[in-house]
């Protein structure tokens, strides 16, 4: 069954063309690639900071903008076409998306690790196109029915619940740690959050503006920090030692916090969460920022540190994130702070782009 | 007869027969058509043929036998990029869906949809053709023989368990059980490292191979109750506490809680051998010495480029297990003799090209 026939339908997108160059084009109708294909009418998409680093600079790392791509990958939407053999959705069924589908064929995909396919196919990576249309196609599989009372923002915030899923799994994050997470952005946040809810005893969230420690207070977070700032002329790994220091004397963290979540790419921040993650513990790299930065390595070995990478998310994250915000644990709806309608999707991304203290997570209305 | 695709089917219980079938189409892009030259017999090909059933597949219609094969690449889809014609390959039996949490989580073998060869309704290897996703087709180098690449399979359960016995360099292994799956057993654990790898068994002839090939160690199984028998294997093979890792590769209720009771306090045991489904398990031993206990079943992610890795470097040896080779018209001869437990693996040659 399906909504609309092609002839009536269109397929109003928001397109990327080139760098700092978006425009609204009308594309045609997807079709479904194969039997375990499901075509979304997309409701509502979250907007992330690579969308953003994507419109302004046209690549992230190896991935780079040739051909105009449509951007967004945060989604919800209704399922309005099936393929044959999809068993795990219907038409008319409210779904979170996962923006990404691996080839499942090789090494990573076979061993569990379809994060690092490198055939992935990622909504809003160039060159694939985006959730910002009005449909979408998706393999049924990275479709996740979200209950009647989670309304649709909510099940478009399921993405970056799932990456701090992910982040969380990551640091092998077990009930009773101590976690400090770098970085009260909406990473962040949520990070504080899920490892509350996975039975951390301690989280701490750090930040550099005051605001966004008051929102992580009513969030997920035990206790809040804000750095001091560097005295001029002062190392910066002096003051990211003496930094480390205060924290973990404030907050009565030992030899260090058992995680440490670095959510902000911020190299002063990597540094400190270096110096202060205990002995044997674990610092898990979500953030980015700077692609090369002045590591404490020694500070690394000397304290066997478990130092690991964390990119996207993998089986199991998005029906975790799923189930976070259906059970009430994680209130996602607390991080929105704008709301836009699909022909305004260019101002929601100037507001993003414009990074004011107030602006939390934007959200685009789907095409009607 | 036409012989496009010479098969060899269980027709029903206890009868076979020789088909010939059409040639497999590709099923994908993906796909691949392998002209099967070696395919080895497994204790479960003879259980099909013999009871028509295990555990709940159940045979309903004629089914070609045979999973352990290796062959010649004859047909690629448009897609295949890894392999292609003239390729020698060892050939993965079982296609999972890929899309189950099981497959996605890096665990293929639990797929609840997998398409194994030869365990019903799926046809098996032993024709002259057979298709597979290419993913699925390891590459032989030249110098192992498609005898060794039928090896493979076999190889690769020993790989799994191994991984899932999690054997670390210097541990102590004990492994009841010296069939095909047994020895290969030893033979990983060796590479891997282990510094006594005990075999048992009841049959002397099949430990003193063992002993040649790959066991440190061996024990003859006695009749005498699981506690002294393991009190035995621990004193006459120098296990200090107990062994680190066992290993059931019998299927025997004896050597099951023998393998139990022969662990030292935190060791693991993993379950490979397949008899009796429900039997008599000493429970409090386990718990009280709170031992890791798994089950192991086929071959998951990269358990096959191990095995193909481990054969090529000479770490482990396969040619030894073969002890004979029949041609496919004699396909029915080769399984009354695995039947009747002559020799370790028997390979069945491919179909012959007609004249």
């Amino acid at each position: 069954m399906i909504m609309k026939t092609d002839e009536q339908d269109s397929n109003p997108s928001f397109v990327l063309r080139a760098i700092k160059d978006v425009a609204f084009e009308d594309r045609a109708v997807p079709k479904l690639r194969d039997e375990h294909d499901v075509r979304i009418h997309i409701a509502q998409t979250g907007i992330c900071g690579s969308d953003v680093h994507y419109w302004q600079r046209g690549r992230i790392g190896d991935f780079i903008l040739n051909s105009p791509i449509v951007l967004g990958h945060e989604s919800s939407g209704t399922v309005v076409e099936v393929g044959s053999a999809v068993k795990n959705v219907k038409v008319g069924q409210r779904v979170a998306v996962e923006p990404g589908v691996p080839c499942r064929f090789c090494g990573y995909c076979r061993s569990g690790q379809y994060n690092l396919c490198n055939d992935t196919i990622f909504a809003a990576t160039p060159p694939w196109d985006g959730t910002l249309s009005k449909y979408y196609i998706v393999a049924s599989d990275y479709t996740y029915p979200i209950p009647d009372h989670m309304n649709m923002e909510e099940g478009a915030l399921v993405e970056p619940v799932a990456v701090a899923v992910q982040i969380t799994k990551v640091a092998d994050l077990r009930a009773n740690q101590t976690v400090v997470v770098f970085g009260c952005g909406p990473i962040g946040v949520l990070c504080q959050a899920v490892a509350k809810a996975y039975g951390a005893s301690r989280v701490i969230g750090v930040d550099a503006v005051q605001s966004r420690l008051d929102f992580a207070s009513s969030f997920g977070a035990d206790d809040v920090f804000l750095p001091p700032k560097p005295e001029s002329g002062v190392d910066p790994i002096e003051h990211a030692e003496r930094v480390a220091a205060l924290l973990k004397e404030k907050f009565n963290l030992g030899e260090g916090p058992d995680v440490v979540l670095e959510c902000t790419g911020a190299e002063p921040c990597i540094q400190t969460g270096v110096f202060v993650t205990k002995k044997g513990g674990t610092y898990v790299q979500a953030g980015m920022g700077k692609e090369v930065v002045a590591f404490p390595i020694t500070t690394a070995c000397i304290r066997a540190l478990n130092i690991k990478g964390s990119i996207r998310y993998t089986t199991g994250c998005y029906p975790a994130a799923v189930d976070l915000v259906a059970s009430g644990k994680i209130d996602v709806k607390r991080l929105i702070t704008n709301r836009f309608k699909f022909e305004e999707a260019e101002q929601a991304f100037e507001l993003v782009k414009a990074g004011k203290q107030d602006v939390f997570k934007v959200v685009i209305e789907g095409v009607q | 007869m036409g012989q496009e695709n010479l098969s060899f089917v269980l027709e029903k219980t206890g009868v076979v027969k020789f088909e010939d079938r059409p040639v497999p189409k590709l099923a994908s892009d993906y796909d691949v058509l392998v002209n099967v030259k070696f395919t080895g017999i497994c204790g479960s090909d003879v259980h099909y043929w013999q009871h028509g059933a295990i555990g709940s597949f159940i045979v309903k219609a004629p089914m070609v036998l045979g999973h352990e094969s290796s062959g010649i690449i004859t047909a690629v889809g448009d897609k295949v990029s890894t392999v292609k014609v003239g390729d020698r390959v060892a050939m993965e039996p079982g296609i999972p869906c890929r899309r189950c949490i099981r497959c996605k989580d890096g665990k293929y073998n639990l797929c609840v949809d997998m398409r194994f060869a030869a365990t019903p309704p799926i046809d098996g290897t032993l024709a002259k053709y057979y298709t597979l996703p290419e993913d699925f087709c390891y590459k032989l180098p030249e110098s192992v023989s498609l005898e060794e690449g039928a090896l493979m399979e076999p190889l690769a359960v020993g790989v799994h368990i191994t991984r899932q016995a999690n054997i670390q360099p210097g541990q102590s292994v004990v492994v009841f059980g010296s069939g095909p799956v047994g020895l290969l057993c030893c033979a990983v654990a060796k590479a891997y490292g282990a510094n006594k790898i005990v075999a048992v068994d009841i049959n002397k002839e099949r430990l003193d191979f063992a002993k040649s090939y790959a066991a440190t160690d061996i024990v003859v199984s006695q009749r005498e109750s699981a506690a002294d028998s393991a009190a035995r294997i621990i004193k006459d093979c120098d296990l200090g506490h107990g062994a680190d890792v066992a290993i059931d590769a019998s299927g025997a209720e004896p050597c099951i809680q023998a393998g139990i009771h022969v662990l030292r306090t935190g060791g693991t045991y993993v379950q490979a051998g397949m008899g009796k489904s429900d039997i008599t398990f000493p429970i409090g031993a386990m718990g009280a010495k709170e031992l890791n206990v798994k089950g192991s079943f086929r071959y998951s992610s990269g358990d096959y480029r191990t095995s193909v890795d481990l054969v090529t470097s000479g770490r482990v040896s396969v040619k030894e297990l073969i002890s004979n080779k029949v041609k496919f018209l004699d396909a029915e001869t080769a399984f009354n003799d695995v039947k009747a437990a002559k020799g370790i693996k028997v390979l069945i040659e491919g179909v012959e090209d007609s004249a």
